[in-house]
Protein backbone atom coordinates (compact mmCIF):
# COMPACT_ATOMS: atom_id res chain seq x y z
CA UNK A 1 0.00 0.00 0.00
CA UNK A 2 2.90 2.29 -0.80
CA UNK A 3 0.86 4.53 -3.08
CA UNK A 4 -1.49 5.50 -0.27
CA UNK A 5 1.19 7.84 1.04
CA UNK A 6 2.40 9.11 -2.30
CA UNK A 7 1.43 12.79 -2.70
CA UNK A 8 1.36 12.45 -6.49
CA UNK A 9 -1.31 9.77 -6.23
CA UNK A 10 -3.19 12.01 -3.83
CA UNK A 11 -3.13 14.85 -6.30
CA UNK A 12 -4.45 12.58 -9.07
CA UNK A 13 -7.19 11.32 -6.79
CA UNK A 14 -8.27 14.82 -5.82
CA UNK A 15 -8.28 15.99 -9.44
CA UNK A 16 -10.35 13.01 -10.46
CA UNK A 17 -12.92 13.58 -7.74
CA UNK A 18 -13.06 17.28 -8.56
CA UNK A 19 -13.72 16.44 -12.20
CA UNK A 20 -16.51 14.08 -11.13
CA UNK A 21 -18.01 16.85 -9.01
CA UNK A 22 -17.99 19.09 -12.08
CA UNK A 23 -19.66 16.40 -14.18
CA UNK A 24 -22.34 16.05 -11.51
CA UNK A 25 -22.85 19.81 -11.55
CA UNK A 26 -23.37 19.79 -15.32
CA UNK A 27 -25.65 16.78 -15.04
CA UNK A 28 -27.70 18.72 -12.48
CA UNK A 29 -28.25 21.40 -15.11
CA UNK A 30 -29.54 18.75 -17.50
CA UNK A 31 -31.61 16.79 -14.99
CA UNK A 32 -35.29 17.66 -14.80
CA UNK A 33 -36.36 15.66 -11.80
CA UNK A 34 -36.17 17.56 -8.52
CA UNK A 35 -35.56 14.50 -6.36
CA UNK A 36 -32.73 13.37 -8.63
CA UNK A 37 -31.31 16.87 -8.38
CA UNK A 38 -31.29 16.74 -4.61
CA UNK A 39 -29.61 13.33 -4.65
CA UNK A 40 -27.01 14.56 -7.12
CA UNK A 41 -26.31 17.46 -4.82
CA UNK A 42 -25.80 14.95 -2.01
CA UNK A 43 -23.37 12.95 -4.16
CA UNK A 44 -21.47 16.07 -5.09
CA UNK A 45 -21.17 17.07 -1.44
CA UNK A 46 -19.98 13.59 -0.62
CA UNK A 47 -17.27 13.93 -3.26
CA UNK A 48 -16.24 17.24 -1.76
CA UNK A 49 -16.04 15.62 1.65
CA UNK A 50 -13.88 12.88 0.15
CA UNK A 51 -11.64 15.52 -1.46
CA UNK A 52 -11.25 17.23 1.89
CA UNK A 53 -10.45 13.89 3.49
CA UNK A 54 -7.87 13.11 0.83
CA UNK A 55 -6.22 16.51 1.26
CA UNK A 56 -6.19 16.02 4.99
CA UNK A 57 -4.55 12.63 4.59
CA UNK A 58 -1.95 13.57 2.02
CA UNK A 59 -0.97 16.84 3.62
CA UNK A 60 -1.18 15.66 7.19
CA UNK A 61 -3.52 18.44 8.27
CA UNK A 62 -5.70 16.85 10.91
CA UNK A 63 -8.21 19.68 11.24
CA UNK A 64 -9.38 19.21 7.66
CA UNK A 65 -10.64 15.80 8.75
CA UNK A 66 -13.21 17.67 10.80
CA UNK A 67 -14.21 19.73 7.77
CA UNK A 68 -14.50 16.51 5.74
CA UNK A 69 -16.60 14.86 8.44
CA UNK A 70 -18.85 17.92 8.71
CA UNK A 71 -19.24 18.13 4.92
CA UNK A 72 -20.31 14.54 4.66
CA UNK A 73 -22.70 14.59 7.62
CA UNK A 74 -24.23 18.00 7.01
CA UNK A 75 -24.17 18.50 3.26
CA UNK A 76 -24.21 14.94 1.95
CA UNK A 77 -26.68 13.44 4.43
CA UNK A 78 -28.56 16.01 6.49
CA UNK A 79 -29.35 18.64 3.83
CA UNK A 80 -30.55 16.19 1.14
CA UNK A 81 -32.89 14.55 3.69
CA UNK A 82 -34.14 17.95 4.76
CA UNK A 83 -34.72 19.10 1.19
CA UNK A 84 -36.41 15.86 0.21
CA UNK A 85 -38.78 16.17 3.14
CA UNK A 86 -39.50 19.74 2.10
CA UNK A 87 -40.17 18.65 -1.47
CA UNK A 88 -42.46 15.96 -0.12
CA UNK A 89 -44.37 18.39 2.04
CA UNK A 90 -44.87 20.84 -0.78
CA UNK A 91 -45.94 17.98 -2.96
CA UNK A 92 -43.72 18.43 -5.99
CA UNK A 93 -41.77 15.42 -7.06
CA UNK A 94 -40.29 16.39 -10.37
CA UNK A 95 -40.29 18.87 -13.22
CA UNK A 96 -37.93 21.74 -12.69
CA UNK A 97 -39.04 23.82 -15.69
CA UNK A 98 -35.93 25.83 -16.50
CA UNK A 99 -36.20 29.01 -18.51
CA UNK A 100 -33.81 27.89 -21.23
CA UNK A 101 -34.06 24.45 -22.79
CA UNK A 102 -31.80 21.65 -21.62
CA UNK A 103 -29.42 21.42 -24.61
CA UNK A 104 -28.80 25.17 -24.58
CA UNK A 105 -28.29 25.17 -20.81
CA UNK A 106 -25.78 22.36 -21.01
CA UNK A 107 -23.83 24.03 -23.77
CA UNK A 108 -23.82 27.25 -21.75
CA UNK A 109 -22.48 25.29 -18.77
CA UNK A 110 -19.71 23.98 -21.00
CA UNK A 111 -18.88 27.53 -22.06
CA UNK A 112 -18.88 28.64 -18.41
CA UNK A 113 -16.40 25.88 -17.62
CA UNK A 114 -14.18 27.16 -20.38
CA UNK A 115 -14.36 30.67 -18.95
CA UNK A 116 -13.58 29.27 -15.51
CA UNK A 117 -10.46 27.63 -16.85
CA UNK A 118 -9.27 30.89 -18.36
CA UNK A 119 -10.06 32.80 -15.18
CA UNK A 120 -8.46 30.13 -13.02
CA UNK A 121 -5.29 30.34 -15.08
CA UNK A 122 -4.77 33.98 -14.16
CA UNK A 123 -5.18 33.24 -10.44
CA UNK A 124 -2.65 30.50 -10.50
CA UNK A 125 0.90 31.34 -9.55
CA UNK A 126 2.87 28.16 -9.12
CA UNK A 127 4.78 28.28 -5.89
CA UNK A 128 6.60 25.52 -4.04
CA UNK A 129 4.20 22.87 -2.80
CA UNK A 130 1.10 24.27 -4.48
CA UNK A 131 0.71 21.62 -7.15
CA UNK A 132 -2.93 21.09 -6.38
CA UNK A 133 -4.29 24.53 -7.09
CA UNK A 134 -4.61 24.70 -10.81
CA UNK A 135 -7.06 22.01 -11.87
CA UNK A 136 -9.11 22.09 -8.79
CA UNK A 137 -9.37 25.85 -8.70
CA UNK A 138 -10.68 25.88 -12.28
CA UNK A 139 -13.19 23.17 -11.39
CA UNK A 140 -14.24 25.13 -8.29
CA UNK A 141 -14.79 28.31 -10.30
CA UNK A 142 -16.81 26.42 -12.89
CA UNK A 143 -18.98 24.83 -10.22
CA UNK A 144 -19.50 28.30 -8.80
CA UNK A 145 -20.39 29.84 -12.19
CA UNK A 146 -22.66 26.98 -13.19
CA UNK A 147 -24.40 27.23 -9.82
CA UNK A 148 -24.98 30.90 -10.50
CA UNK A 149 -26.33 30.12 -13.94
CA UNK A 150 -28.64 27.51 -12.45
CA UNK A 151 -30.04 30.07 -10.04
CA UNK A 152 -30.80 32.42 -12.90
CA UNK A 153 -32.18 29.69 -15.11
CA UNK A 154 -34.74 28.27 -12.70
CA UNK A 155 -38.12 29.55 -11.76
CA UNK A 156 -39.07 27.77 -8.58
CA UNK A 157 -37.73 28.89 -5.24
CA UNK A 158 -36.77 25.41 -4.05
CA UNK A 159 -34.66 24.68 -7.09
CA UNK A 160 -32.97 28.04 -6.67
CA UNK A 161 -32.07 27.08 -3.11
CA UNK A 162 -30.53 23.91 -4.48
CA UNK A 163 -28.54 25.93 -7.00
CA UNK A 164 -27.33 28.23 -4.22
CA UNK A 165 -26.17 25.24 -2.20
CA UNK A 166 -24.24 23.79 -5.13
CA UNK A 167 -22.71 27.23 -5.71
CA UNK A 168 -21.55 27.11 -2.10
CA UNK A 169 -19.95 23.73 -2.86
CA UNK A 170 -17.83 25.49 -5.46
CA UNK A 171 -16.73 28.08 -2.91
CA UNK A 172 -15.87 25.34 -0.45
CA UNK A 173 -13.82 23.50 -3.06
CA UNK A 174 -11.94 26.66 -4.00
CA UNK A 175 -11.19 27.42 -0.36
CA UNK A 176 -9.96 23.97 0.48
CA UNK A 177 -7.80 23.51 -2.58
CA UNK A 178 -6.14 26.91 -2.39
CA UNK A 179 -5.47 27.12 1.30
CA UNK A 180 -5.32 23.42 2.22
CA UNK A 181 -7.90 24.16 4.82
CA UNK A 182 -8.84 27.39 6.52
CA UNK A 183 -8.68 27.74 10.28
CA UNK A 184 -11.15 25.41 11.88
CA UNK A 185 -13.28 28.14 13.39
CA UNK A 186 -13.89 29.63 9.92
CA UNK A 187 -14.90 26.27 8.53
CA UNK A 188 -17.28 25.54 11.34
CA UNK A 189 -18.75 29.00 10.95
CA UNK A 190 -19.31 28.43 7.26
CA UNK A 191 -21.03 25.13 7.96
CA UNK A 192 -23.46 26.60 10.38
CA UNK A 193 -24.03 29.40 7.92
CA UNK A 194 -25.00 26.93 5.23
CA UNK A 195 -27.16 24.89 7.55
CA UNK A 196 -29.00 27.91 8.86
CA UNK A 197 -29.34 29.35 5.36
CA UNK A 198 -30.85 26.08 4.14
CA UNK A 199 -33.28 26.01 7.08
CA UNK A 200 -34.32 29.62 6.64
CA UNK A 201 -34.68 29.24 2.90
CA UNK A 202 -36.67 26.06 3.44
CA UNK A 203 -39.13 27.91 5.67
CA UNK A 204 -39.19 30.80 3.21
CA UNK A 205 -39.97 28.46 0.33
CA UNK A 206 -42.78 26.94 2.37
CA UNK A 207 -44.18 30.39 3.16
CA UNK A 208 -43.99 31.50 -0.47
CA UNK A 209 -45.89 28.38 -1.38
CA UNK A 210 -48.48 29.01 1.31
CA UNK A 211 -49.09 32.61 0.31
CA UNK A 212 -48.92 32.44 -3.45
CA UNK A 213 -49.93 28.82 -4.07
CA UNK A 214 -46.90 28.54 -6.30
CA UNK A 215 -43.18 28.61 -5.92
CA UNK A 216 -42.63 30.45 -9.15
CA UNK A 217 -40.74 33.53 -8.03
CA UNK A 218 -41.67 35.42 -11.18
CA UNK A 219 -45.24 35.49 -9.87
CA UNK A 220 -44.15 37.45 -6.81
CA UNK A 221 -44.55 40.70 -8.72
CA UNK A 222 -48.09 40.75 -7.46
CA UNK A 223 -46.70 42.00 -4.18
CA UNK A 224 -46.44 45.51 -5.62
CA UNK A 225 -49.04 48.09 -4.88
CA UNK B 1 4.22 -6.93 -47.73
CA UNK B 2 3.09 -10.49 -47.17
CA UNK B 3 3.01 -9.82 -43.46
CA UNK B 4 0.78 -6.81 -44.07
CA UNK B 5 -1.64 -8.80 -46.19
CA UNK B 6 -1.64 -11.57 -43.63
CA UNK B 7 -2.47 -9.09 -40.89
CA UNK B 8 -5.29 -7.62 -42.96
CA UNK B 9 -6.72 -11.07 -43.67
CA UNK B 10 -6.48 -12.10 -40.03
CA UNK B 11 -8.14 -8.93 -38.77
CA UNK B 12 -10.89 -9.16 -41.38
CA UNK B 13 -11.55 -12.75 -40.38
CA UNK B 14 -11.61 -11.74 -36.72
CA UNK B 15 -14.08 -8.92 -37.35
CA UNK B 16 -16.33 -11.08 -39.52
CA UNK B 17 -16.36 -13.93 -37.04
CA UNK B 18 -16.54 -12.03 -33.76
CA UNK B 19 -19.14 -9.38 -34.65
CA UNK B 20 -22.28 -11.58 -34.81
CA UNK B 21 -21.15 -13.45 -31.70
CA UNK B 22 -20.83 -10.15 -29.83
CA UNK B 23 -24.31 -8.95 -30.72
CA UNK B 24 -25.70 -12.39 -29.93
CA UNK B 25 -23.91 -12.35 -26.60
CA UNK B 26 -25.27 -8.92 -25.69
CA UNK B 27 -28.76 -10.03 -26.67
CA UNK B 28 -28.70 -13.22 -24.63
CA UNK B 29 -27.08 -11.47 -21.65
CA UNK B 30 -29.82 -8.87 -21.74
CA UNK B 31 -32.47 -11.59 -21.86
CA UNK B 32 -30.89 -13.33 -18.88
CA UNK B 33 -30.79 -10.11 -16.88
CA UNK B 34 -34.49 -9.58 -17.59
CA UNK B 35 -35.31 -13.14 -16.45
CA UNK B 36 -36.05 -14.33 -19.96
CA UNK B 37 -34.46 -17.32 -21.59
CA UNK B 38 -33.53 -15.50 -24.77
CA UNK B 39 -31.92 -16.84 -27.94
CA UNK B 40 -28.53 -18.52 -27.87
CA UNK B 41 -25.55 -16.24 -28.53
CA UNK B 42 -25.07 -18.05 -31.83
CA UNK B 43 -28.44 -16.91 -33.15
CA UNK B 44 -27.08 -14.01 -35.29
CA UNK B 45 -24.92 -16.48 -37.24
CA UNK B 46 -28.00 -18.58 -37.94
CA UNK B 47 -29.95 -15.49 -38.99
CA UNK B 48 -27.24 -14.33 -41.37
CA UNK B 49 -26.84 -17.83 -42.78
CA UNK B 50 -30.56 -18.19 -43.31
CA UNK B 51 -30.94 -14.77 -44.89
CA UNK B 52 -28.02 -15.36 -47.25
CA UNK B 53 -29.74 -18.42 -48.71
CA UNK B 54 -33.11 -16.79 -49.18
CA UNK B 55 -34.41 -15.02 -52.23
CA UNK B 56 -35.16 -11.34 -52.02
CA UNK B 57 -37.95 -8.97 -52.84
CA UNK B 58 -37.05 -5.73 -54.56
CA UNK B 59 -39.45 -2.80 -54.46
CA UNK B 60 -40.57 -1.67 -57.93
CA UNK B 61 -39.45 1.88 -57.26
CA UNK B 62 -35.92 0.92 -56.25
CA UNK B 63 -32.98 2.19 -58.28
CA UNK B 64 -29.38 0.98 -58.37
CA UNK B 65 -28.73 2.84 -55.11
CA UNK B 66 -30.93 0.38 -53.31
CA UNK B 67 -28.84 -2.59 -54.39
CA UNK B 68 -25.49 -0.83 -54.03
CA UNK B 69 -26.14 0.29 -50.47
CA UNK B 70 -25.68 -3.04 -48.65
CA UNK B 71 -22.32 -3.66 -50.29
CA UNK B 72 -21.10 -0.14 -49.62
CA UNK B 73 -22.24 -0.23 -46.00
CA UNK B 74 -20.67 -3.62 -45.40
CA UNK B 75 -17.37 -2.79 -47.08
CA UNK B 76 -16.90 0.67 -45.57
CA UNK B 77 -17.55 -0.72 -42.12
CA UNK B 78 -15.12 -3.56 -42.66
CA UNK B 79 -12.45 -1.17 -43.98
CA UNK B 80 -12.99 1.07 -40.99
CA UNK B 81 -12.51 -1.99 -38.81
CA UNK B 82 -9.07 -2.56 -40.33
CA UNK B 83 -7.93 0.79 -38.91
CA UNK B 84 -8.75 -0.04 -35.31
CA UNK B 85 -6.25 -1.83 -33.09
CA UNK B 86 -7.84 -5.14 -32.10
CA UNK B 87 -5.39 -7.67 -30.74
CA UNK B 88 -2.22 -5.61 -31.27
CA UNK B 89 -1.53 -1.91 -31.38
CA UNK B 90 -0.39 -2.23 -34.96
CA UNK B 91 -3.26 -1.91 -37.44
CA UNK B 92 -3.30 -3.49 -40.91
CA UNK B 93 -4.73 -0.43 -42.68
CA UNK B 94 -3.14 2.16 -40.41
CA UNK B 95 -1.15 3.41 -43.37
CA UNK B 96 -4.27 4.70 -45.06
CA UNK B 97 -5.60 6.85 -42.31
CA UNK B 98 -6.33 7.31 -38.68
CA UNK B 99 -9.26 8.46 -36.67
CA UNK B 100 -10.60 10.81 -39.33
CA UNK B 101 -10.67 8.10 -41.96
CA UNK B 102 -12.40 5.79 -39.49
CA UNK B 103 -15.09 8.31 -38.58
CA UNK B 104 -15.81 9.23 -42.18
CA UNK B 105 -15.77 5.68 -43.49
CA UNK B 106 -18.46 4.93 -40.94
CA UNK B 107 -20.15 8.18 -42.01
CA UNK B 108 -20.04 7.13 -45.66
CA UNK B 109 -21.71 3.83 -44.85
CA UNK B 110 -24.37 5.60 -42.85
CA UNK B 111 -24.93 8.12 -45.64
CA UNK B 112 -25.58 5.37 -48.16
CA UNK B 113 -27.79 3.53 -45.72
CA UNK B 114 -29.90 6.67 -45.39
CA UNK B 115 -30.00 7.01 -49.18
CA UNK B 116 -31.08 3.39 -49.44
CA UNK B 117 -33.86 4.09 -46.97
CA UNK B 118 -35.01 7.07 -49.01
CA UNK B 119 -34.63 5.36 -52.37
CA UNK B 120 -37.73 3.21 -52.26
CA UNK B 121 -39.93 6.18 -51.46
CA UNK B 122 -41.59 4.48 -48.52
CA UNK B 123 -42.54 6.81 -45.71
CA UNK B 124 -40.98 4.58 -43.04
CA UNK B 125 -37.64 4.60 -44.83
CA UNK B 126 -37.65 8.36 -45.14
CA UNK B 127 -38.56 8.76 -41.49
CA UNK B 128 -35.79 6.42 -40.40
CA UNK B 129 -33.23 8.14 -42.60
CA UNK B 130 -34.10 11.56 -41.33
CA UNK B 131 -33.89 10.43 -37.71
CA UNK B 132 -30.66 8.56 -38.23
CA UNK B 133 -29.09 11.61 -39.85
CA UNK B 134 -30.22 13.84 -36.99
CA UNK B 135 -28.68 11.57 -34.38
CA UNK B 136 -25.48 11.03 -36.29
CA UNK B 137 -25.08 14.75 -36.87
CA UNK B 138 -25.21 15.16 -33.11
CA UNK B 139 -22.96 12.19 -32.35
CA UNK B 140 -20.20 12.86 -34.85
CA UNK B 141 -18.68 16.03 -33.33
CA UNK B 142 -18.63 14.29 -29.96
CA UNK B 143 -16.79 11.32 -31.41
CA UNK B 144 -14.27 13.71 -32.90
CA UNK B 145 -13.75 15.64 -29.66
CA UNK B 146 -13.37 12.48 -27.61
CA UNK B 147 -10.83 10.93 -29.91
CA UNK B 148 -8.91 14.17 -30.37
CA UNK B 149 -8.47 14.30 -26.61
CA UNK B 150 -6.53 11.07 -26.80
CA UNK B 151 -4.84 12.03 -30.05
CA UNK B 152 -3.35 15.16 -28.48
CA UNK B 153 -1.68 13.05 -25.82
CA UNK B 154 -0.24 10.73 -28.42
CA UNK B 155 0.66 13.48 -30.89
CA UNK B 156 -0.90 11.57 -33.76
CA UNK B 157 -4.33 10.76 -35.11
CA UNK B 158 -3.23 7.31 -36.23
CA UNK B 159 -4.96 4.84 -33.95
CA UNK B 160 -1.98 2.51 -33.94
CA UNK B 161 0.19 5.30 -32.60
CA UNK B 162 -2.40 6.28 -29.99
CA UNK B 163 -2.65 2.72 -28.75
CA UNK B 164 1.14 2.32 -28.71
CA UNK B 165 1.58 5.43 -26.57
CA UNK B 166 -1.19 4.26 -24.27
CA UNK B 167 0.30 0.80 -23.72
CA UNK B 168 2.94 1.97 -21.27
CA UNK B 169 0.44 3.75 -19.02
CA UNK B 170 -2.38 1.41 -18.13
CA UNK B 171 -3.72 3.60 -15.34
CA UNK B 172 -3.96 6.67 -17.49
CA UNK B 173 -7.72 6.23 -17.78
CA UNK B 174 -8.03 7.57 -14.25
CA UNK B 175 -7.08 11.04 -15.44
CA UNK B 176 -10.06 13.42 -15.63
CA UNK B 177 -9.66 14.18 -19.32
CA UNK B 178 -9.55 10.48 -20.16
CA UNK B 179 -12.58 9.73 -18.02
CA UNK B 180 -14.60 12.53 -19.58
CA UNK B 181 -13.62 11.52 -23.11
CA UNK B 182 -14.39 7.90 -22.31
CA UNK B 183 -17.85 8.83 -21.02
CA UNK B 184 -18.49 10.95 -24.12
CA UNK B 185 -17.42 8.11 -26.40
CA UNK B 186 -19.64 5.70 -24.49
CA UNK B 187 -22.66 7.90 -25.15
CA UNK B 188 -21.67 8.06 -28.81
CA UNK B 189 -21.43 4.28 -28.82
CA UNK B 190 -24.96 4.04 -27.42
CA UNK B 191 -26.30 6.44 -30.04
CA UNK B 192 -24.41 5.03 -33.00
CA UNK B 193 -25.24 1.40 -32.36
CA UNK B 194 -28.89 2.21 -31.71
CA UNK B 195 -28.96 1.06 -28.10
CA UNK B 196 -31.85 1.69 -25.77
CA UNK B 197 -31.96 5.24 -24.48
CA UNK B 198 -31.69 6.39 -28.09
CA UNK B 199 -33.07 3.61 -30.26
CA UNK B 200 -34.42 0.16 -29.58
CA UNK B 201 -32.52 -2.55 -31.45
CA UNK B 202 -35.26 -5.12 -30.90
CA UNK B 203 -38.22 -3.17 -32.20
CA UNK B 204 -39.99 -3.70 -35.48
CA UNK B 205 -42.85 -1.76 -36.99
CA UNK B 206 -43.15 0.82 -34.33
CA UNK B 207 -43.24 4.52 -34.84
CA UNK B 208 -40.22 4.92 -32.60
CA UNK B 209 -37.71 2.90 -34.54
CA UNK B 210 -34.76 4.54 -36.23
CA UNK B 211 -32.25 2.12 -37.67
CA UNK B 212 -34.78 -0.60 -38.36
CA UNK B 213 -37.04 1.83 -40.19
CA UNK B 214 -34.30 2.61 -42.67
CA UNK B 215 -33.69 -1.00 -43.61
CA UNK B 216 -37.31 -2.03 -43.57
CA UNK B 217 -37.43 -2.66 -47.32
CA UNK B 218 -34.41 -4.91 -47.40
CA UNK B 219 -34.70 -8.66 -47.43
CA UNK B 220 -32.66 -11.77 -48.09
CA UNK B 221 -28.90 -11.48 -48.69
CA UNK B 222 -29.03 -7.67 -48.65
CA UNK B 223 -30.55 -7.68 -45.20
CA UNK B 224 -27.92 -10.20 -44.11
CA UNK B 225 -25.16 -7.87 -45.32
CA UNK B 226 -26.67 -4.90 -43.52
CA UNK B 227 -27.18 -6.77 -40.27
CA UNK B 228 -23.70 -8.19 -40.43
CA UNK B 229 -22.34 -4.73 -41.20
CA UNK B 230 -24.20 -3.24 -38.25
CA UNK B 231 -22.77 -5.94 -35.98
CA UNK B 232 -19.27 -5.17 -37.28
CA UNK B 233 -19.80 -1.47 -36.70
CA UNK B 234 -20.76 -2.18 -33.12
CA UNK B 235 -17.68 -4.35 -32.66
CA UNK B 236 -15.45 -1.68 -34.22
CA UNK B 237 -16.78 1.10 -31.98
CA UNK B 238 -16.56 -1.05 -28.86
CA UNK B 239 -13.01 -2.09 -29.72
CA UNK B 240 -12.11 1.53 -30.31
CA UNK B 241 -13.45 2.53 -26.91
CA UNK B 242 -11.70 -0.34 -25.18
CA UNK B 243 -8.31 -0.22 -26.82
CA UNK B 244 -7.86 3.50 -26.93
CA UNK B 245 -8.83 4.18 -23.35
CA UNK B 246 -7.85 0.96 -21.67
CA UNK B 247 -5.15 -0.77 -23.68
CA UNK B 248 -4.63 -3.42 -21.03
CA UNK B 249 -2.91 -6.52 -22.41
CA UNK B 250 -2.64 -5.11 -25.90
CA UNK B 251 0.42 -6.40 -27.74
CA UNK B 252 2.65 -3.89 -29.53
CA UNK B 253 3.15 -5.92 -32.69
CA UNK B 254 1.63 -8.95 -34.36
CA UNK B 255 3.69 -11.75 -32.87
CA UNK B 256 1.94 -15.05 -32.35
CA UNK B 257 1.95 -15.24 -28.53
CA UNK B 258 1.35 -11.49 -28.19
CA UNK B 259 -1.60 -11.53 -30.56
CA UNK B 260 -3.06 -14.56 -28.82
CA UNK B 261 -2.83 -12.87 -25.43
CA UNK B 262 -4.23 -9.70 -27.00
CA UNK B 263 -7.18 -11.70 -28.35
CA UNK B 264 -7.84 -13.11 -24.91
CA UNK B 265 -7.76 -9.67 -23.32
CA UNK B 266 -9.92 -8.27 -26.11
CA UNK B 267 -12.59 -10.86 -25.42
CA UNK B 268 -12.44 -10.21 -21.68
CA UNK B 269 -12.74 -6.46 -22.14
CA UNK B 270 -15.53 -6.84 -24.70
CA UNK B 271 -17.45 -8.98 -22.21
CA UNK B 272 -16.95 -6.34 -19.53
CA UNK B 273 -18.13 -3.53 -21.82
CA UNK B 274 -21.10 -5.65 -22.95
CA UNK B 275 -22.12 -6.06 -19.32
CA UNK B 276 -22.09 -2.27 -18.90
CA UNK B 277 -24.15 -1.82 -22.05
CA UNK B 278 -26.64 -4.46 -20.98
CA UNK B 279 -27.10 -2.85 -17.58
CA UNK B 280 -27.59 0.57 -19.19
CA UNK B 281 -30.09 -0.88 -21.65
CA UNK B 282 -32.05 -2.66 -18.95
CA UNK B 283 -32.04 0.17 -16.45
CA UNK B 284 -33.23 2.85 -18.87
CA UNK B 285 -36.37 3.39 -20.83
CA UNK B 286 -36.19 4.56 -24.39
CA UNK B 287 -36.10 8.34 -24.65
CA UNK B 288 -38.53 10.35 -26.63
CA UNK B 289 -36.90 11.30 -29.92
CA UNK B 290 -36.85 14.96 -29.01
CA UNK B 291 -35.03 14.22 -25.77
CA UNK B 292 -32.16 12.62 -27.65
CA UNK B 293 -30.50 16.00 -28.41
CA UNK B 294 -30.32 16.56 -24.64
CA UNK B 295 -28.38 13.35 -24.19
CA UNK B 296 -26.14 14.19 -27.09
CA UNK B 297 -25.51 17.70 -25.82
CA UNK B 298 -24.37 16.18 -22.53
CA UNK B 299 -22.04 13.96 -24.51
CA UNK B 300 -20.80 16.93 -26.51
CA UNK B 301 -20.07 19.00 -23.43
CA UNK B 302 -18.28 16.04 -21.83
CA UNK B 303 -16.13 15.73 -24.94
CA UNK B 304 -15.45 19.46 -25.01
CA UNK B 305 -14.52 19.44 -21.31
CA UNK B 306 -12.19 16.53 -21.91
CA UNK B 307 -10.45 18.46 -24.67
CA UNK B 308 -10.27 21.64 -22.60
CA UNK B 309 -8.87 19.86 -19.58
CA UNK B 310 -6.29 17.99 -21.62
CA UNK B 311 -5.17 21.27 -23.13
CA UNK B 312 -4.98 23.29 -19.96
CA UNK B 313 -3.61 20.78 -17.49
Amino acid sequence: MEFLNNPEFGEKLVTLMAALALVIQIAMVGQRSLIMNIRMYGTQSFLLGAIAGAIAHFNGAWHIYIAAFLTITVKAILLPILLERLADRIGIRHEIEPILGTPVSIVISGALTFIAYIVGESFYHPGPGAALGRNTLAVAISIFLIGFFMMINRRKALTQVLALLSLENGVFLAAICLTYGMPLIVEVGVFFDVLVAALVLGILVYRIRENFESMDVSKMRRLRG
Amino acid sequence: MIALILKAVLQTALLLALAPLLSGFIRSLKARLQMRRGPSPLQPYRNIFKLLRKGMVMPDTASWLFSATPYIFFLTTLTAGLMVPTVAADTPAGLFGGVLALAYLLGLGRFFLALGGLDTGSSFGGLGSSREMMISALAEPTLMLAVFTVAIGAGSTALAEIARVAIGQEWRFLEPSQMLACAALFLVLIAETGRIPVDNPATHLELTMIHEAMILEYSGPYLALIEWGAAIKQLVLMTLLINVFWPFGLAAGWTFPGALAGLGWLVVKLIALSCVIVVVETANAKMRLFRVPELMSVAFVLGALALISSFLF
